[in-house]
């Protein structure tokens, strides 16, 4: 190797640099907003302390575990014919919710999208339904619901669907908010009506993503009927609940695994007819979703050899010249296969009220009961407990909440990183990084959480446990999306100026991926507040525990005094987390 | 101390033999094979597609070659791993013709992360680098006029000036090659002015080594010391710019620009003409 010709150096004085050289300013408010992370993130620390997670009291849980599997000795199921009656009253209870939540959510949402409201006031009325009913838990409704009907799915359904309509409305006015207003133009250009330009406009362009919003939620509420059932909703969680209270383990496991399965199962479905139904490749990261982009590709193989050099008939209608032949549309595959999914959905749907067993009178009697119940909700009011209880018990949730994120947050930077693309030090780490995360994402936090609680006992302990597994899941996929998709030119001229593989990731996927990964974190913090209230139903600490006596023993008031609660937690994180937004741009 | 502007004697900064590079079925590059002396400024030129970035990218060892060789001042890039070969590239300064700064950091960030290879591990924030060097980098800001903008966000400047701050980081790497990859595309006739004007007072202020792809004959012409025309992946022209006129250089570049499927296409029409006449004769 040949010697390197000597470099001419700088020829800049380098204390006149330094003199003219602008001080750095930093903004107040960065500087409050980076203060505020700190605090965060010290709180969280102090919430793991609070919540008693560290290394003894894991190694103490494993022991606890050990007797624990001794003592279920063998998994047990219940009989074929319970097994079977049971998954499909939760299957069917859960579908006919998110379908409620489905169709009262296109009012909502079209109401609430700026393009085809009719008016801000609309706008404001319709973002409040949507905020109001995706704050109430699904588990509070049902907890209300349960005391007004008698005993069946109806409340089940009602809670799910009111619920619901908070996530999915939103959805679906964000999807009409993203449409091609040409289409609406045109159709409003030919003399359209309003309700003609959404049919003709603006349906077609959204149903899609409409589609794929109602399937996702439906997974959700599966995952969530297992704490429907602990609130006495009929389904395999309340069996569930049901076994584990009189300490019949195997059982108890037995009806968790069947869950797991069923939630899986339920996945491979809803990637299944997103597939057939919008012909296009589900883009989810789960089981079901990859296994399904499998099975495509090579049916995709299969097509392009079919096709080759046979030109397309399919779908010409004018083949015999005649136009009343023309009008009959001819049965393509494309149209044989549409028709025969949706009249399986149909029959799907048909089965599930069928299944239900719903006690329509309850509708037409329910009506009576509403007024009075509803008066009692407000004032809020701490009942028996008194405020200190309380607040500690709130104090409680959001320390489970924090410690949870915290925790997930640590080890989703380890796994998302190595995870993403440009980060992984190659495809056999990337893969096995992203199938972890996609394992753990499989395992309802729900079950886990009732699994844990029976191991390590009822508390704070295994709430955050459960918390922050399920938290990888999701913001260890979240990591590492946003670690693939920063620019990668920045990378190459690190990589290019003579970088380590780690230099690169700090200096430049890390800065480009920041902003996105503090959004997530965040989002993340949120979801758990409110996790990890209803996770206190089933006992994992916090105010839940309070919340489940107060609906059990109709204290209204104190409902409503603990939903504000959470709400106006969530609300403030909310707000940081929006002017971390701003202030990290 | 070589002199840098006594060519014929210099050795060789970069020196490919044969590079031939296939991505999948195409050929991207085919049979190349150039010296650049030290101190040289040589500037390729080619439309898009001729394999020019390819090339460029092949010196800092970007890219690997299919087969071939590439040398940097003696050492076969393309050979090298790990610290070895970040070694080399610290010497290599590229600029590129996106800018490629972090957007979410300070052009004062930015500049240094040019001097990452000299340290070691990860950096993050400006208080991560020594004193010496943020020195150093102000310094560099300062030669290429945005000393004022040292604090701002990279992603608040125009382009020509994250063309510059782009300067300034290879800057900090104190290269003895400087390899540009288009770098005036992107940029509006003023700022490219001032980009190229600011590259070739650095290069021959430091006798700095440059290869610079461009596909506007003017700047190439005003610039360059030696011209490389690329078409398809082949070097069709290897030629001094000393005593070329426009004219002879705008023919040069109709002979690199034009396309054989072009040509083809003209001789098939011309072809049953020409068949005609030698029936009739």
């Amino acid at each position: 190797m040949t010697a390197v010709a000597t470099r001419p150096g700088t020829t800049h004085d380098v204390e006149d640099v330094a003199r003219r050289a602008p001080r750095r300013r930093i903004s107040p408010e960065r500087i409050a907003a980076a203060s505020t992370l700190v605090v965060l993130g010290v709180l969280a620390g102090a919430a793991v302390v609070r919540t008693d997670i560290s290394i003894p009291n894991m190694i103490a849980s494993w022991s606890n575990a050990e007797h624990f599997f001794q003592r279920v000795g063998t998994v047990r199921f219940p009989d074929p014919v319970t097994l079977l009656q049971q998954t499909a009253l939760t299957v069917g209870l859960v579908l006919l919710g998110t379908l409620l939540a489905a169709v009262l959510s296109v009012p909502v949402a079209y109401l609430a999208a700026a393009n085809t409201s009719p008016g801000r006031g609309w706008i404001a009325a319709a973002r409040f339904v949507s905020v109001l009913t995706r704050a109430v838990p699904d588990v509070v409704l049902a907890m209300v619901f349960v005391l007004m009907f008698t005993i069946g799915t109806l409340p089940g359904i009602l809670a799910i669907g009111i619920h619901s309509v908070g996530m999915i409305s939103k959805l679906f006015a964000d999807a009409i908010e993203q449409i091609d207003e040409g289409p609406r133009a045109a159709v409003r250009a030919a003399g359209g009506s309003r309700s003609q330009q959404f049919t003709a406009g603006v349906l077609p362009q959204v149903l899609p993503s409409w589609v794929a919003t109602v399937l996702h939620r439906n997974d959700i509420n599966l995952r969530g009927s297992v704490i429907l059932g602990y609130v006495g909703i009929v389904g395999l969680g309340r069996e569930m609940s049901f076994a584990f209270k009189s300490l019949d383990y195997s059982l108890g496991i037995g009806y968790a695994i069947v869950i797991f399965v069923l939630c899986v199962l339920m996945e491979v479905v809803s990637s299944t007819v997103r597939a057939a139904m919008l012909g296009v490749a589900p883009a989810g990261g789960g089981l079901g979703a990859r296994a399904l982009r499998a099975r495509q590709r090579r049916r995709d193989q299969q097509g392009a050899r079919d096709h080759q050099g046979a030109p397309d008939q399919r779908g010409r209608a004018d083949q015999d010249g005649s136009i009343d032949a023309a009008l009959r549309r001819p049965w393509t595959r494309t149209r044989v296969r549409n028709t025969v999914w949706g009249w399986l959905a149909v029959a799907v749907v048909v089965g599930s009220v069928l299944v239900c067993d719903i006690a329509w009178g309850d509708l037409a009697t329910v009506w009576a009961k509403i007024p009075p119940v509803a008066a009692q909700f407000w004032p809020p009011g701490f009942g028996s407990y008194g405020a200190p209880v309380m607040l500690d018990a709130v104090f409680d949730t959001v320390a489970i909440a924090l410690a949870a994120t915290l925790l997930a947050l640590v080890l989703s930077i380890v796994i998302g990183s190595f995870a993403a693309r440009n980060v992984a030090p190659g495809a056999g780490v990337r893969g096995g990084a992203r199938l972890l995360l996609v394992v753990v994402r499989g395992v309802p936090e729900t079950i886990l959480a009732v699994v844990l609680i029976v191991i390590t006992g009822l508390g704070a302990q295994a709430g955050t446990l459960a918390l922050a597994f399920g938290g990888i899941g999701l913001l260890g996929k979240l990591v590492a999306d946003s670690l693939e998709e920063v620019a990668r030119g920045p990378e190459q001229a690190l990589t290019a100026a003579g970088a380590t593989r780690l230099q690169r990731y700090a200096g430049a996927t890390v800065p480009q991926g920041f902003r996105a990964m503090l959004g997530h974190t965040f989002y993340l913090l949120d979801t758990n507040i409110r996790a990890a209230t209803i996770l206190g139903i089933v006992g994992g600490g916090g105010v839940g525990y309070y919340l489940l006596n107060a609906a059990q023993g109709s204290n209204y008031a104190t409902v409503t005094a603990i939903v504000l609660m959470i709400l106006v937690t969530v609300l403030v994180v909310e707000g940081i987390a929006m002017w971390m937004r701003r202030v990290f741009r | 101390m070589t002199n840098h502007h006594d060519h014929g004697d210099a050795p060789a900064a970069v020196e490919i033999t044969d590079l031939t590079k296939r991505f999948g079925d195409t050929v991207a590059l085919r049979d190349v094979s150039l010296r650049v002396r030290q101190g040289e400024v040589v500037v390729l030129l080619g439309l898009s597609g001729s394999g020019k970035s390819t090339l460029l990218r092949h010196v800092d060892a970007l890219e690997l070659p299919t087969t071939g060789s590439v040398r940097v001042e003696g050492t076969e890039v393309h050979r090298l791993h790990g610290r070895r070969l970040r070694e080399v590239r610290s010497r290599i300064g590229f600029v590129f013709q996106q800018f490629e700064l972090v957007p979410a950091l300070t052009v004062l960030e930015n500049v240094l992360t040019g001097s990452l290879a000299t340290l070691r591990g990860p950096r993050l924030g400006l208080w991560s680098y020594p004193r010496r060097l943020r020195r150093t980098a102000l310094g560099h800001l300062d030669r290429v006029g945005l000393l004022d903008r040292a604090y701002q966000r990279a992603d608040t400047l125009s382009g020509g000036q994250q063309q510059r701050v782009a300067i300034a980081r290879a800057l900090m790497q104190d290269p003895t090659v400087l390899l540009a990859d288009e770098p005036v595309a992107s940029l509006d006739p003023e700022s490219s002015d001032q980009v190229m004007r600011l590259i070739r007072e650095i290069a021959a202020d430091r006798g700095l080594t440059v290869l610079c792809s461009l596909h506007q004959v003017d700047l190439a012409l005003s610039w360059a010391d030696r011209i490389i025309g690329l078409r398809h992946g082949e070097v069709v022209l290897d030629t001094p710019t000393s005593g070329l006129s426009k004219a002879q250089v705008m023919e040069i570049y109709g002979q690199v620009a034009t396309s054989t499927d072009e040509l083809t296409a003209i001789e098939a029409e011309l072809q049953p003409l020409l068949d005609a006449a030698e029936r009739r004769s």
